[in-house]
């Protein structure tokens, strides 16, 4: 019993891999065609809360190990790749932090889970969005649990792409895509920071893991600050601060537990995360948690003044958790990491209470929303521009979502017009010779080995006894005619004579 | 007990041909008989055979010509076991197929029985000078094989087939007999020939090896000897082309590697440009048989390009690439039969050979649509099929000696793969239908059988490797490989 309390920590793979399992036999079924009517359902929902809960016991028996004990800290599972002087490895980070937020994604996940098997009930895509969402319990735990930065990275992206599927939940309303792929697009601008400052952190710190992070200070400065800032535009892109705030007020196309546990309780938390993570790195480079006290400020004022004039309660509500979490940044910015903390925990919880009573808010409260403060709506300039959310959203679209639609369309061009024509496409080639109308080509490979294959049939007929006039063929005609002439000659006895005495005086 | 197994085929030859001609059915059963024995005897004289045990077994000699030094010495190894079952089992395909053979059967049934003979003499002689009388021996056979039975052009393709082969043989008798003289046993038997061989200094040895890898490469082929190939693998009936691409060309492969074991120098010498041989016949028979609209050209020049890995394997002079040359020869000689086979028969029934006349087989014609394809496919080496064993193999071996250069193979499996996906194309995939009646029974049974030896060694090659191993390992240690 007591070496199976000791090894506990190393069993902390099971809760992202414990939702991932769900996600596979969900998606097995829906695939087999068995996930068809009311039937399937409570199946799914079961597997998945199963997984949630399991999840959640494993976090809470490792915590009250850590209350005993203390936290394990860095625990290394295993090798994942790499070589030489850099390795990606499968390990996990439990301390305070980890186990603290940990614990609560888990927690959420497992009311959302089970809030979402009675909303859902009878809706078409009740499997797709389980999946969806056991995904992102995976990937969001993958962010808060691993123990270094790649793998990290891999759970941020898995946030991305399920949070892309849930927002496009209703695929089939062109809104619901086209605020998708805003999302997803805005996304990614972060996902470059956090790339480059994984490329970084190789380079100069000498691995992925947190605990290098420590080393931070035998660094200069002047790379910290360039490694720092990747990862903030990560941060600010995942947490919907300015300048990326547009995206997630058109993120809650989804259906509402999973604009709960995005957009409302955790994944909007996930940049605070990795900058509370960060810690040792920032207090480095003071001019950038400046700049971070700044954005947050800016985005407070923001959210402030959009949030007065929002008239639905799932806006009001974005507004709200903007807001908050531009006071998280602020207090990271000024180093009160522990208020931030603490401020993100009990923000996540209301929150989400909040989120998911937001459709009954109406049958709640009957009344009407509050009239926005009386000096706003007298100031005309500032109500526009409240109203219009800055325009960041026009903004956004036109700065991020317009030049990657145009640059696809370019790259889809210069694809038909040049590359598809110099590969070369199936049904597109034209016949080498009328006679065989079966051999085509097309594009440069294709011609290349037509000239080829042209020049060695020359060369075949050339070789071969057969074909017409072929070379060999003519110089054995032309050898058998001498021959014979020759042949001639020796029957004529003068010759024959010739040809005897030559013989002779060659053996005397 | 291989005297028995040598001659078995000749007894039904002759026993054939005293039946009368003018029924097909009693002709064809006496032949399947001999060819079905033939194959059991040879199956058992392999579960005989100890891969761990002595280099040659079963070795029987007898003087033949005291005073020449030559001797009826017969003996398998591990790697003409293969060929020894190869044949045996190509024969009774070829036998198999021709049930519907209406004229000329009974000239048909002795002549392939003949040609088995000679190809199990081939496989099994152990005296230089019997291997070229067995080597001869099988010319006779398919001389009249395709100048009596072949297509429109036969005759100027038997010719071309005979002049071509026996101008390499000369080469290679007068390089056997220039070893004769120059080793110090005079004696033809390959043991004393090879230990004398060995001895001689390298130019001796160069001298002698172009020779025979003239008269090999001739059999092989390797460009630029192959200009007999085309032509005779279109003319010929489609049974002997399965002989003839199945059995006939390892002979050449066959012999090279005993000729590496009797002249290591000189390979060692000449490993390079074997390689470029290797090379260049991979990749010209390949295009040639992209371009060609000819279904049976183009897998008769598929086959110069596929006998290039075996060039190649053999070049590398190491276990891996030995090895695979060895199974690329059973594999070739599988695939290459069951695409000939395929195509023999579509020909049977539509008289035409030009992809242009072939519309969809499906639904029609499943079966044959499932063999084109699988056929095809196993030729290219996909995973699961022979090929791809000893295409890895070679590869392996060819990328430890010649680094970069393997891309050239990767090159010709790309072509390889663009003519075989169109024909799959036309025939496999959906489009213009075409009305074809479908395989029979014994049809399906023989492509069905080749089907199933090609992926029981692709899944699972152990037993052929095991086989092999002793052999492979034994001309290895000659290059200290």
């Amino acid at each position: 019993m007591k070496t199976l309390l000791d090894h506990l920590a190393d069993w902390v793979w099971l809760v992202p891999v414990l939702p991932l399992l769900a996600v596979v036999v969900t998606g097995a079924r829906v695939l087999l065609g068995r996930a068809v009517g009311d039937a399937a359902e409570p199946l799914t929902a079961r597997l998945a809360s199963l997984a949630a809960f399991g999840g959640l016991a494993l976090m809470l028996a490792i915590d009250a190990l850590a209350l005993a004990h203390g936290a394990p800290g860095h625990r290394r599972l295993g090798h994942w790749f790499g070589n030489g002087n850099w390795e990606a490895s499968f390990s996990f980070m439990l301390d305070p932090l980890s186990l603290i937020l940990g614990t609560l994604t888990a927690l959420i996940g497992w009311l959302v889970t089970r809030f979402s098997a009675n909303y859902l009930h009878r809706e078409a895509g009740f499997h797709r969005f389980f999946i969806a969402l056991g995904f992102f319990l995976a990937g969001i735990q993958f962010v808060l649990l691993a123990g270094n930065g790649l793998l990290a990275f891999v759970g941020w992206e898995m946030c991305g792409i399920s949070s892309f599927l849930l927002i496009g939940y209703a695929w089939h309303r062109p809104v619901a895509t086209g605020n998708a792929l805003f999302a997803f697009v805005t996304n990614r601008a972060g996902d470059a920071g956090f790339l480059l400052a994984l490329g970084l952190a190789a380079a100069w710190l000498g691995g992925f893991e947190w605990t290098a992070l420590s080393r931070a200070r035998e660094i200069s400065v002047v790379n910290d600050r360039l490694l720092v800032i990747g990862f903030v535009i990560a941060a600010l892109a995942k947490s919907a601060q300015l300048p990326f705030t547009a995206w997630i007020t058109r993120a809650l196309e989804g259906p509402t537990p999973s604009s709960a546990i995005f957009y409302g309780a955790v994944m909007v938390h996930a940049g605070v995360y990795l900058l509370l993570r960060l810690e040792p790195l920032l207090v480095q480079v003071p001019d950038v948690m400046v700049g971070l006290v700044v954005a947050g400020a800016l985005t407070a004022i923001y959210a402030w003044l959009c949030g007065l004039v929002q008239t639905d309660v799932k806006s009001a509500l974005i507004f709200g958790v903007v807001f908050q979490v531009a006071l998280m940044f602020v207090a990271i910015g000024l180093g009160w990491t522990t208020l931030a903390l603490v401020h993100l925990c009990l923000h996540a919880g209301w929150r989400i209470w909040q989120f998911l009573l937001a459709p009954s808010w109406l049958s709640i409260t009957r009344e009407r929303p509050p009239l926005p403060p009386a000096w706003l709506r007298q100031n005309q300039l500032l109500y526009t521009i409240a109203v219009q959310r800055f325009w960041l959203d026009k903004l956004a679209q036109t700065l991020l979502v317009e030049p990657t639609q145009s640059f696809s369309r370019d790259a889809r061009g210069l694809e038909e017009h040049f590359i598809d024509r110099a590969i070369g496409q199936p049904g597109h080639g034209k016949a080498l010779h009328h006679d065989r109308p079966l051999v085509r080509v097309d594009g440069l490979p294709g011609r290349l080995l037509a000239s080829l294959s042209d020049s060695l049939q020359h060369i075949e007929y050339r070789l071969l006894l057969r074909g017409k006039g072929g070379a060999a063929e003519r110089l054995l005609h032309r050898a058998g005619a001498y021959l014979r002439t020759v042949e001639g000659l020796l029957e004529q006895p003068r010759y024959l004579m010739m040809a005897v005495m030559a013989t002779f005086v060659v053996i005397l | 007990m291989l005297k028995a197994l040598v001659f078995l085929p000749v007894v039904g030859a002759a026993l054939l041909a005293v039946m009368p001609a003018r029924r097909a059915l009693p002709l064809w059963q006496a032949a399947m008989v001999f060819a079905l024995a033939a194959l059991a005897y040879a199956l058992w004289l392999a579960s005989r055979f100890d891969p761990a045990g002595a280099a040659v077994q079963m070795f029987e000699s007898r003087a033949w010509n005291v005073r020449l030094g030559s001797y009826f010495a017969l003996g398998v190894d591990g790697i003409s076991l293969a060929m020894v079952l190869l044949a045996a089992l190509l024969s009774l395909i070829a036998v198999l197929v021709s049930r519907r053979m209406e004229e000329g059967a009974r000239l048909y049934f002795v002549l392939v029985l003949l040609l088995e003979s000679a190809m199990f003499g081939v496989f099994t002689a152990r005296d230089w000078s019997l291997f070229y009388v067995f080597w001869e021996a099988t010319l006779l056979p398919l001389f009249f094989l395709i100048d009596r039975l072949g297509g429109p052009n036969r005759q100027r393709a038997a010719l071309n087939f005979f002049l071509y082969t026996l101008g390499g043989s000369v080469f290679m008798l007068v390089a056997l007999l220039f070893l004769y003289d120059a080793a110090p046993g005079h004696s033809f038997a390959m043991a004393d020939m090879a230990a004398g061989g060995r001895g001689l200094p390298l130019n001796t040895q160069l001298l002698i090896f172009a020779g025979l890898f003239i008269g090999f490469g001739v059999k092989m082929p390797v460009f630029p000897l192959h200009g007999w190939l085309p032509l005779a693998h279109v003319e010929a009936p489609s049974p002997v082309s399965i002989l003839l691409s199945g059995v006939l060309l390892k002979m050449g492969a066959y012999g090279l590697i005993r000729a590496a074991d009797t002249l290591p120098a000189a390979l060692l010498a000449t490993q390079d440009w074997l390689a470029i041989l290797a090379f260049v016949s991979l990749l010209y028979g390949g295009i040639l048989a992209w371009r060609q609209q000819d279904l049976k050209a183009m897998v008769a020049y598929s086959s110069i390009s596929h006998m290039g890995v075996v060039l190649l394997g053999i070049a590398t002079l190491n276990v891996t690439g030995l090895t695979g040359a060895v199974v690329q020869m059973v594999a070739h000689g599988l695939t290459a039969g069951t695409l000939f086979l395929v195509v023999g028969l579509l020909y049977q029934r539509t008289h035409s050979r030009d992809l242009a006349d072939y519309g969809s087989l499906l639904g029609r014609a499943p079966r044959f649509a499932f063999f084109v394809a699988f056929g095809l496919l196993a030729a290219i080496g996909l995973p699961g099929s022979a090929g791809f064993i000893a295409e890895l193999h070679a590869l392996v071996a060819g990328y430890a000696r010649w680094g970069g250069w393997v891309i050239l193979l990767g090159l010709a499996m790309l072509v390889g793969a663009a003519y075989s996906l169109r024909v799959i194309g036309r025939l496999c995939l959906k489009g213009e239908g075409m009305a074809l009646a479908d395989m029979t029974r014994t049809e399906t049974f023989a492509a069905g059988l080749l089907a199933a030896c090609i992926v029981t060694l692709g899944l699972w090659p152990a037993p052929l490797l095991e086989l092999v191993a002793g052999s492979v390992g034994l001309v290895a240690g000659r290059f200290g490989a």
